[in-house]
């Protein structure tokens, strides 16, 4: 097969920030290529500088063996659809595809014959007469398409033709994009973030990353082999777990070690491992490679997107005191005066201030004619630096006070070394009235208890995401209660046809097949 | 929805009384005679026969055309490259045209079509320039020259913000769409950008040539009464003359001639919009 169109080390910057670095890419005849990355990866960017809207800052643009980096569009032999059609509204279906024929100069009777045949060929014959905004979203779709085909380019570029269609137009116009390529026998570079789109339509898919080019192979060799974690995400839901490639053909995660059917990682390597969802099996708890609980159930159609954890994550566990509310009354300035007692971290002592310590204390002063809030004026400590109790006193500009303590307690976390990840939290003071009144629970009881996790490695934060309290929000007496904040754990999804209790032990089952390995990226 | 309806009673009620009798009042007065005698009033085509049987009536109805469709025409060659080289600007600087351009008209009409006579008369700014070099005094004040740049210079904006508006809304990527089917520069502005801005042209034209046409205090003061117009004429029946009847006839005249301009360039527009829809 012959090279159409070759990129060669494109960059594009825009305000100074690079859109494109230096992309590669070569596109062969009659190919039906997909560039495939979230928006703000460059793939707009790389397809209107090969229609000619755009000008690179560096690299060329070789068209059929001739560098086009600085022609105007008009002079390019390739045509585009647009992403909203950019249909001429003040002409017909017929004078918009017959546009670029009649620029050319193109006699009439064979303008009438090409244009009426493309319309055939997109299935809108019958309404060539039509104004533009008579027709619907997929017909005026195909009135673009027809437009550029019409002209007999050697390549069709597609700019996120049918992100505006609803799904079930959007499936049958990828059908008949498809029938139309095979049809017309030309190369077309289509531009999407829908992988599923990309799949279903390409020879070739260009997944692409911040300007960069991650990977570029048949759809089956994308979503098999995976280059990276940032590939194996994009194309279809993926589990992705840290492993070690302990040699050639034997992989280990979980503390187990597994036959696998890759190669040429070294030994000992640390290396990203990818299971589908669909390659996964459930089985008893017995039978499979790993067990776990079910953690949650999705039915997604077609079939359930069942949640499998096979081990918990970091977790920790702190007391919550819950307490009447007694709140101060000032009759004579007419304010009301709320605080708990409260722990700090003996670490967190350096970091004291008067908006941290109001913030834990959850002090507030207000008028009970009107409900207003009423600024606290004061905060007065005195403290040591070590652990201890300290009262602290608020008070407003009228004389309102409160004192409570504020209890300073040795760092609250628990490290974990398998996940490479340490959790903190401390024990808090609550009223009644304020969990009742919470709308957003777990996630006030995070803040409450000022719960934050990280890695080991680079201090990045990581996220909490499960908090369990072992009390009834609705109907909550003074008391301690304990609650748990955890990290995710290992979890696999899985795709099953049978429906799977919730907490239900089971088994997971591969075979050497299943398990795709990647090399694990830097920085990551 | 239904009692808001209410809310219109004093708005129509305004209408009825400040435009809607005034012009049966307009009609009434045109088909009588007599002036005020509204009591024992005879209803006549008198008014009517006398505008159309006087050559001079006619000529004045003429001149007042003509001005106004030179007045329209230099407007639509001065506005259309002045609101499509606004369009193209980046969007800060286009609000600062429109603001330049729109600046003026916060200044009344009078005072600065007044300003003219003093820029444009034989001992004005020009002269005094033209003088330097030996030249002039040429006489431009008084003169159909200073009619019609006055009325230029005071309707021009309404023509440069409606084709920049109608030019503003066009779609870039119909312009890359053109691109993309071969069109050069010329030949998409051809076929795209004109085609698109002819609703904004339209009603430029519209809103140029109705003042115009009817406009009394632009030749008064600039054409020093040699270039008398049909506003000057029914001016001076009801201001000197107070032949109110005969006022009123030729009021009802120019309304009918505006109504019947108003009508083709709605059409002209409708054909437009039409095609757009491809009929």
């Amino acid at each position: 097969m012959k090279k159409l169109v070759q990129f060669r080390n494109i960059v594009k910057n825009f305000d100074g920030q690079l859109v494109l670095k230096g992309i590669n890419l070569d596109i062969y005849e009659n190919e039906f290529v997909t560039l495939l990355g979230p928006s703000g990866c460059g793939k707009t960017t790389l397809l209107r500088i090969l229609g000619g809207f755009l000008e690179p800052d560096e690299g060329n643009v070789i068209f059929d063996g001739e560098d086009i980096s600085k022609l105007p569009p008009y002079k390019r032999d390739l045509n585009t659809v647009f992403q909203r059609y950019a249909l001429f509204p003040h002409m017909n279906v017929y004078d918009n595809v017959a546009f670029g024929l009649n620029i050319k100069k193109e006699p009439k009777d064979l303008v009438e014959q090409k244009v009426m045949r493309m319309l055939t060929l997109v299935g809108l014959e019958d309404f060539s007469r039509r104004g533009i905004n008579e027709m619907s979203g997929g017909q005026q779709q195909r009135v673009a398409i027809a437009r550029a085909l019409v002209n007999e380019p050697k390549v069709l570029l597609l700019d996120e033709p049918l992100s505006a269609l609803d799904a079930k137009l959007r499936k049958e116009m990828q059908r008949e994009l498809k029938r139309i390529q095979r049809e017309v026998g030309i190369t077309f570079i289509f531009v999407t973030h829908d992988q599923e789109e990309a799949l279903t339509m390409s020879d070739k898919v260009v997944v692409m990353k911040e300007g960069e080019i991650q990977q570029v192979g048949s759809p089956t060799d994308i979503y098999n082999e995976p280059v990276n974690r940032y590939v194996a995400n994009f194309i279809g839901d993926s589990n992705i777990v840290d492993g070690v490639m302990v040699e050639d053909y034997k992989v280990s995660f979980e503390d187990k070690t597994f036959d696998c059917v890759d190669s040429g990682f070294g030994q000992n390597t640390p290396v990203d491992v990818v299971i589908r969802p669909e390659d996964l099996d459930i089985v008893g708890p017995r039978s499979g490679q790993l067990r776990g609980i079910v953690k949650s159930v999705l039915f997604k159609g077609v079939h359930y997107e069942t949640v499998v954890e096979t081990s918990a994550g970091t977790a920790i566990t702190v007391d919550m005191i819950v307490t009447e509310d007694k709140p101060v009354k000032n009759e004579v300035a007419g304010e009301m005066m709320d605080a708990n007692d409260f722990y700090v971290d003996i670490l967190d002592l350096d970091e004291l201030s008067d908006g941290f310590i109001i913030n834990r204390a959850d002090a507030q002063a207000w008028n009970p004619e009107n409900d207003e809030r009423i600024s606290i004026s004061s905060v007065d400590y005195e403290i040591k630096k070590e652990k201890g109790t300290y009262p602290v006193t608020f008070s407003t500009a009228a004389g309102t006070s409160v004192t409570v303590n504020m209890i300073v307690a040795e760092v609250n976390k628990v490290v974990d070394e398998d996940y490479g990840e340490e959790i903190y939290a401390v024990n808090f003071f609550k009223k009644a009235d304020e969990l009742a009144e919470s709308i957003a629970l777990k996630t006030d009881l995070k803040i409450w208890a000022n719960a934050y996790a990280d890695d080991l490695e680079d201090n990045s934060p990581v996220q909490i995401t499960d908090v369990v309290y072992d009390f009834d929000p609705a109907n909550i007496v003074p008391g301690t209660y304990k609650v748990t904040f955890k990290t995710q754990g290992y979890e696999y999804k899985v795709d099953t046809t049978d429906k799977f209790e919730v907490g239900a032990q089971v088994g997971l089952k591969f075979t050497p097949e299943d398990i795709h390995i990647m090399k694990k990226e830097m920085g990551e | 929805m239904k009692h808001y309806k209410k809310m219109v009673y004093p708005y129509v009620a305004w209408i009825s009384v400040m435009v809607v009798a005034p012009m049966l009042l307009i009609m009434f007065y045109a088909f009588t005679k007599d002036g005020n005698a509204v009591l024992d009033f005879v209803f006549t085509l008198e008014n009517f026969k006398k505008f159309f049987s006087d050559t001079i009536f006619i000529s004045v109805l003429g001149r007042s055309l003509k001005i106004a469709v030179i007045t329209t025409v230099i407007c639509l060659a001065v506005g259309y490259p002045a609101g499509y080289f606004i369009s193209k600007c980046a969007d800060g600087v286009k609000m600062k045209w429109i603001l330049l351009i729109t600046f003026p008209t916060w200044i009344n009409m009078m005072v600065r079509t007044y300003a003219w006579r003093g820029i444009l008369q034989d001992d004005g700014i020009i002269n005094k320039f033209f003088g330097l070099f030996g030249l002039g005094p040429v006489p431009m004040l008084n003169t159909g020259f200073a009619v019609v740049l006055g009325m230029v210079y005071n309707f021009l904006p309404f023509m440069i913000i409606q084709i920049y508006t109608s030019l503003a809304k066009l779609d870039t990527s119909l312009l890359e769409a053109a691109a993309d089917l071969g069109a050069n520069k010329t030949k998409s502005f051809l076929r795209i950008t004109l085609p698109l801005s002819i609703p904004g042209v339209l009603s430029g034209i519209t809103l140029v040539f109705l003042p115009a046409v009817s406009s009394f205090y632009i030749p008064e003061m600039l054409g020093g009464g040699r270039y008398y117009m049909i506003g000057n004429l029914i001016e001076t029946q009801f201001l000197t003359t107070e032949n109110w009847n005969f006022g009123s006839a030729v009021s009802l005249i120019m309304v009918i001639i505006i109504i019947v301009s108003m009508y083709f360039t709605g059409k002209a527009d409708k054909t437009e919009i039409m095609e757009q829809r491809g009929n």
